[in-house]
Parts: C-alpha cells; structure tokens; sequence
C-alpha cells in the first residue's frame, strides 16, 4: 500500500479523467484520435476513460435528492456513480465529444447535468455573482476536446467555450483549453494536456 | 396561430417551467381561439409523438430550466433529433430559459445557441426570454410570485396579438443582469442572519439529512487508502 503512495507522488504527475461522448459506433476517427490521445498522455499520468456510449447512464431528472435527501449522492442507480468517483478524484477532466447540432452532444450534456452532485446547494457569492458552494475541497481543471460537424464555424467553437467557461466557474473549475481535433495537433493537445 | 409548446423541464409536469407556462396560456387564451398544445420533451417515449407535433406547428415555444449553463440534456437531444431531420420551412421559434439564480448572467451564453439553431433550421428566431429566480417559486406566499405571474400572462397575451414576446416584459423579466451592490449587501445582511440558504435548510430538514449536509460520498483519500 505504502507503495502505491510513492509511485502516486513521484512517479505519476497527476489523475486525469476522460469523459468520452462519441454516440455513434460508425464515427471511428473520433475513436481512434481519442486513444491516440490517452495512449500518449497515460505515459506520465493516470488515466481513466469513460466510453459513455458503452454506460448505463440515466438523465438527470431534478430531484435534488443530491442536495437534500442524501447528499452529495445521486439517487439514480446506474453506472453514473464511477464516473463521479473518478471526476472528483482526478486534477483534470477531458470532455470529449464530436459536434452534433452545433454542441458537445447530449451524452456528453447527460453526464455533466450530474455532475451537480459534486457541488453543495448553498449559495454564495463569487466574483459578484451567485454560484453554488463547494461540497469538495478540489475540483479537477477542465479541458474540452472536440471535433467538427460538416457546418461548423468559428462562431460555433465560440459558443461551446463561452458555455464551458461559464460551467467552469460553477464548478470551482478552471477551462485550460478548447482543441479541434481537425485544427489542433494531437502534439500540441498532448503537450498541453500534460503541462497544465 | 398554431402555437406548440414545448416543456424541456426534467422534472415534466411537476415543474416550475410548467407553472410559468400555465400563466402564459392563461393570458394567451384570452385572446386566441386556439388553446396551445403542450408536450413535455422528458417524455423521451413519446418522441415521435413530439417530433410531429413540432413538425405540424406554425408557432413553437420552448422552455427549460438553465442545466449546467445551458441546455438539460434530455432537450439537446430533441435538438439533435430535429437538427437530425431537416424539413423545416416558415416555422418560428422562441424560446423561454428560467433558472433558480437571481440574476441572469448565467442564462444569457445559451442564447446565441439557441438563435444559430434555429437559423440552422432555416426557421425564425423569436427571441429568448430569461428569467432568474425561478427555484421554489411553487412555495414561495403569492405576494411574492404575483408580478412574476402576471408577466407570464401579459407575456402569453401579447404573444397571441402579435406573434412574438413584447419587448418590454422580456426586458422586465430579464431584471437583474448580475448583482448589483445594494443586493449583494441584502445577500450578505441575510446570510449574516442564516436566511440565505433557508429554502434548503427547509427541505434538508424535512428529509432529516440536515446533519449529513456535508457530506463527500465520493471522495477518495490516499490517506484512507495507504492506512
């Protein structure tokens, strides 16, 4: 046991996890990028990938059993409860998804609404505006991975971040970067990945 | 006018999105011969039924609470679904965005999503109407919710004149943009009294986990696991 904590410390840099959001079988390139991806990165750090589209997963239905019956648990019982494990455990936490109706996709979207459960109902005030109090002491940095829809534009890359820079306030987080796996090197999003 | 609704709340029925909507078709009725029809996007079983329903409609409104910053899940995939289909022609589409923060700072990034897909559809955009402060309004004493009530009726009522949201009403309800000094010293006078957070309190209260309020299910700690 007393090893694992020294190969934690020294060896590994950090936890990361990946929420993969591809929703469709046929869209292999995707696929084979984001292992690429995880393949490369896995060589200094901890990875977890979630295959979303592999996953039991259930909406959220607004019950705020997570805020007042049981807290800082969901109540719906699927395969949701490892992914929260490893988000709130890891310092960085990849959302990819491919582009579908000019956002990340509504897998992806299922699990995020979840990820509410991290987060304590009270309200308080940061930076003037109202956000909901931390449950957890740390939460894992944000970065978003994406890749094009036939009609994408700049605008569209534009709205996704400005949404993702707003979720990462509200969950105490921090938005390191927004890479386009047709415009971005697989280098450089490894390069940043690791050096956050 | 054929006017569809659509009621992106997870929570269907038992919503504070379908108690603003009831005091839209109120006003709405008034002055229309034809009531809205009502479909509820969390019914993910009847999809089908939805997707015609939007398909036949002249007029679409759609109205969910702010999850995560935006869109719930379970309304992007309506959106992909219709994105997905692509037969639209001469359909206009508003939209009504409420969330449980006071201030609409958190609401307005979704907007300009909401206009491009609807410009995707080559259908026309209505406008987004947000409102804060919608949480716990259905036990909130009614002195507090008449005015926002009665803007959701004078808003249904204009919108069976003249096809769209009055400009004045979206503006009023969009009140306040972020916090101003004034509220946030109020926010700070009554958290200082333990009146902030008594919604919550209320109810972790009446589910006896007011004591487990605290508390970090999912948290691992190397300390724990080298012990």
């Amino acid at each position: 046991m007393r090893n694992n904590l020294v190969y934690y410390l020294i060896l590994v840099r950090m936890k990361i996890t990946v929420l993969n959001g591809n929703m469709t079988q046929e869209n292999i390139e995707f696929e084979r990028l984001i292992n690429e991806f995880i393949l490369k990165v896995s060589e200094n750090n901890v990875v977890e990938q979630f295959k979303l589209n592999e996953m039991n997963l259930h909406y959220c239905t607004g019950c705020w059993s997570c805020w007042w019956k049981t807290p800082g648990k969901c109540a719906i019982n699927d395969d949701a409860e490892k992914i929260f494990k490893s988000v709130i455990n890891s310092e960085f936490v990849v959302f990819a998804s491919p582009i579908y109706a000019g956002f990340t996709g509504s897998l992806l979207k299922k699990i995020t609404d979840r990820l509410i459960v991290l987060l304590h109902p009270y309200i308080e005030i940061i930076q003037k505006e109202t956000h909901h109090k931390k449950r957890y002491d740390n939460y894992p940095k944000i970065g978003l991975i994406l890749q094009r829809e036939n009609e994408t534009d700049s605008e569209d890359i534009k709205i996704i971040t400005d949404i993702y820079k707003r979720f990462a306030i509200n969950f105490h987080s921090k938005l390191c970067y927004v890479k386009i796996l047709e415009t971005n090197t697989m280098e450089e999003i490894i390069h940043e990945t690791c050096n956050i | 006018m054929k006017l569809a609704i659509f009621n992106g709340s997870p929570r269907r029925k038992n919503s504070n999105s379908t108690v603003l909507v009831e005091h839209f078709v109120d006003g709405f009725n008034r002055f229309s011969d034809y009531s809205p029809t009502i479909h509820y996007v969390a019914d993910t079983k009847r999809i089908n039924d939805n997707l015609e329903a939007f398909d036949s409609a002249e007029y679409v409104l759609i109205i969910f609470p702010l999850y995560t910053d935006c869109m719930p899940g379970v309304v992007k995939e309506f959106f992909e679904k219709i994105c997905e289909r692509k037969i639209y022609q001469s359909k206009k589409i508003g939209f009504i965005v409420q969330s449980g923060f006071p201030e609409i700072i958190h609401s307005i990034w979704i907007e300009k999503y909401l206009q491009k897909l609807v410009n995707r559809l080559n259908c026309d955009y209505l406008g987004t109407v947000i409102k804060g402060g919608v949480e716990g309004i259905k036990i909130m004493p009614p002195i507090m919710t008449k005015k926002l009530y009665k803007n959701f009726e004078m808003l249904g009522e204009y919108f069976a004149n003249h096809q769209e949201f009055s400009p004045k009403i979206k503006a009023k309800l969009a009140k306040p943009y972020k916090m101003s000094y004034v509220r946030i010293l109020f926010f700070k006078l009554f958290k200082s009294l333990g009146f902030t957070n008594f919604y919550w309190n209320m109810n972790l209260k009446k589910n006896e986990a007011f004591e487990k309020r605290y508390d970090r299910p999912y948290e691992i700690s190397i300390a724990t696991e080298t012990k």
